[in-house]
């Protein structure tokens, strides 16, 4: 006669199955470049594989002879809750709003000491165009170079919106905006809120509100792109 | 405009969950090797109960345990569930999130041009910890812990530990046998293998469905309260100090990285309140408060929170003073 199944371990094995099946497939769908800093991938792929390995254990027992377990209804209701928020969170993937996650943000203002080396103008991404500045804040010295960068279009209050990257330490919770300032071609509609740009141009210096001279800049093409594979920059 | 709100907590929930979530498991499978190696937890009755000693010694513990605050609870639960004295629970509890080899190394990658935060980091972690576990150890044990762990204490306490009115059973006054005592004495028959796993399985799922109820309300008052308000007063001494505390309960960011995070701020705020955040959010955050939940009745929870609260703005004050 086969052993009797056991049925708290079934259910076990399937609420940690689900969760090794969530942590795995963000792993490999790409919904991790979009939620946190590289360097924790492997680590949540190792966590998919060791739940895994843990959710086949709790399976052999199900099948396995042993004392059976005595029906717990505060375990079964953990078991319940526990499997339906994994199929939730793997059926709904993330869909943030960037530009409604960095209004809410305060700029990021690390202080940079000195940048240990500067691209040539044309390959500078967004962010090492902002931290460049940081370290440099004499304008003159950028004033006509040339531009190629992408991003989200960032509404500002009270001014024209910015191109913006999100720069992410750890996870999403933390990310902090970065925007440079764009002169849009007059008598245009305006790009709505979170669409990316590919924006090649110069930049180019003019006056800020409080009269001193501030790079912005100047593009000579605008290409709406979809949003990258890896959004968030270290 | 709601409905975007909505759907950049529910991104914000899912990286918060996502990166916990190793964590958590390093925590439950660390906790499940103790019961392997040491069943019975001999060694947890031998850590010194004295009220400095007993804290400082768990603290020390955060050095052997390479997780942060969330991969703690299930640990610091085994030790307090296998008889370790108060003190020393509640230290690693509170101190090893911070006293550990990766959140020093990162604390130090972060600030490498402030070197006093990387002295004075530790050494407030270690003092939050043991005035905290001074102060809950003054509730009493009953007053203090769940119900089901404080059951799981007393198997493992030794009866004399225990307060006559809390016993269920043994003779009052009466020295135990001695063959009673030696017996009691012997390394208890390592636990099965299925039944270890089956522990492990129930206790992450159970801290899991917890640390998705954090998760949540974390991700929910980080969409719907702009962080700028709790940044507005970065130069107001003790308003800086209170702002970063109150940042650091909402944003509820791993010990392992939040130094990372305080960079991005680093330049706008006073160091008391720099040093504040990293001190506090290790100890409760808003992810944190159902875990613990585990651990202590509400009034504890009341307790830690008020506590660590008053001694992080005491010492971010007292920083203020010394480095302006």
């Amino acid at each position: 006669m086969p052993p009797p199944l056991q049925r708290a371990a079934l259910w076990r094995a399937a609420s940690l199955g689900l969760w090794a099946v969530v942590l795995l497939v963000s792993s490999v769908d790409g919904r991790l470049d979009l939620l946190l800093r590289a360097v924790f991938h492997p680590l949540v792929a190792l966590a998919g594989l060791l739940l895994l390995l843990v959710a086949l254990v709790q399976l052999r027992l199900a099948f396995g002879a042993g004392r059976r377990e005595r029906g717990d209804r505060r375990q079964a209701r953990t078991l319940l809750l526990t499997a339906a928020i994994a199929l939730l969170v793997l059926l709904l993937p993330p869909a943030p709003s960037f530009a409604d996650l960095a209004g809410q943000r305060p700029r990021d203002e690390t202080a940079e000491s000195e940048l240990s080396f500067v691209l040539p103008p044309a390959q500078r991404s967004l962010t090492d165009w902002v931290r460049l500045l940081r370290s440099q804040p004499d304008p003159r010295l950028f004033a006509g170079d040339p531009v190629r960068i992408s991003g989200f279009v960032l509404p500002m209050p009270g001014e024209p919106p910015q191109l913006a990257r999100l720069l992410v330490r750890c996870c999403l919770a933390d990310a902090s905006p970065v925007g440079l300032p764009v002169r849009w071609p007059a008598g245009e509609p305006p790009f709505p809120a979170d669409q990316w740009l590919a924006i090649d141009g110069v930049m180019g210096l003019k006056q800020g509100p409080d009269g001193a001279e501030r790079l912005e800049v100047i593009p000579s093409r605008i290409r709406p792109i979809p949003r990258p594979a890896r959004p968030l920059e270290p | 405009m709601i409905l975007t709100r909505l759907a950049t907590a529910w991104a914000l929930f899912q990286g918060l969950l996502i990166e916990a979530l190793p964590f958590l498991l390093i925590g439950v499978l660390i906790s499940a090797g103790a019961r392997w190696f040491a069943p019975g937890g001999r060694w947890l009755r031998r850590l010194p109960s004295h009220p400095l000693l007993g804290p400082l010694t768990g603290a020390a513990l955060g050095f052997a345990l390479p997780a942060c605050e969330c991969g703690n609870v299930p640990v610091a639960r085994r030790m307090l569930s296998g008889g370790a004295p108060l003190g020393a629970g509640l230290g690693f509890l509170f101190a090893a999130p911070v006293l550990n080899p990766i959140v020093i190394a990162s604390t130090w990658a972060a600030f490498p041009d402030q070197p006093w935060l990387l002295l004075a980091r530790p050494v407030g972690a270690v003092m939050v910890a043991v005035g905290l576990a001074l102060l809950l150890g003054l509730v009493g044990e009953p007053a203090l812990l769940q119900a089901d762990l404080l059951a799981e204490r007393r198997l493992h306490q030794p009866l004399a530990a225990v307060g006559l009115l809390e016993r269920s059973s043994g003779l009052v006054g009466a020295p135990a046998p001695p063959a009673l005592g030696a017996a009691a004495d012997a390394a208890p028959p390592r636990p099965p293998l299925a039944e270890l796993m089956k522990h492990a399985s129930q206790e992450f799922l159970q801290l899991a469905l917890l640390l998705v109820m954090g998760c949540v309300i974390a991700a929910l008052v980080q969409s719907f309260v702009p962080r700028s308000w709790l940044l507005a007063v970065g130069g107001a001494p003790t308003l800086s100090i209170l702002a970063l505390m109150l940042l650091a309960l909402v944003v509820s960011v791993c010990s392992s990285v939040d130094a990372f995070l305080a960079l991005s701020f680093a330049a706008q705020v006073t160091p008391g309140a720099l040093l504040a955040f990293l001190l506090l959010g290790p100890v409760i955050d808003l992810k944190l408060v159902s875990l613990l939940g585990l651990l202590f009745r509400p009034r504890g929870l009341v307790l830690t929170t008020a506590g660590a609260g008053l001694m992080v703005l005491l010492i971010g004050q007292w920083v203020n003073l010394w480095r302006q």
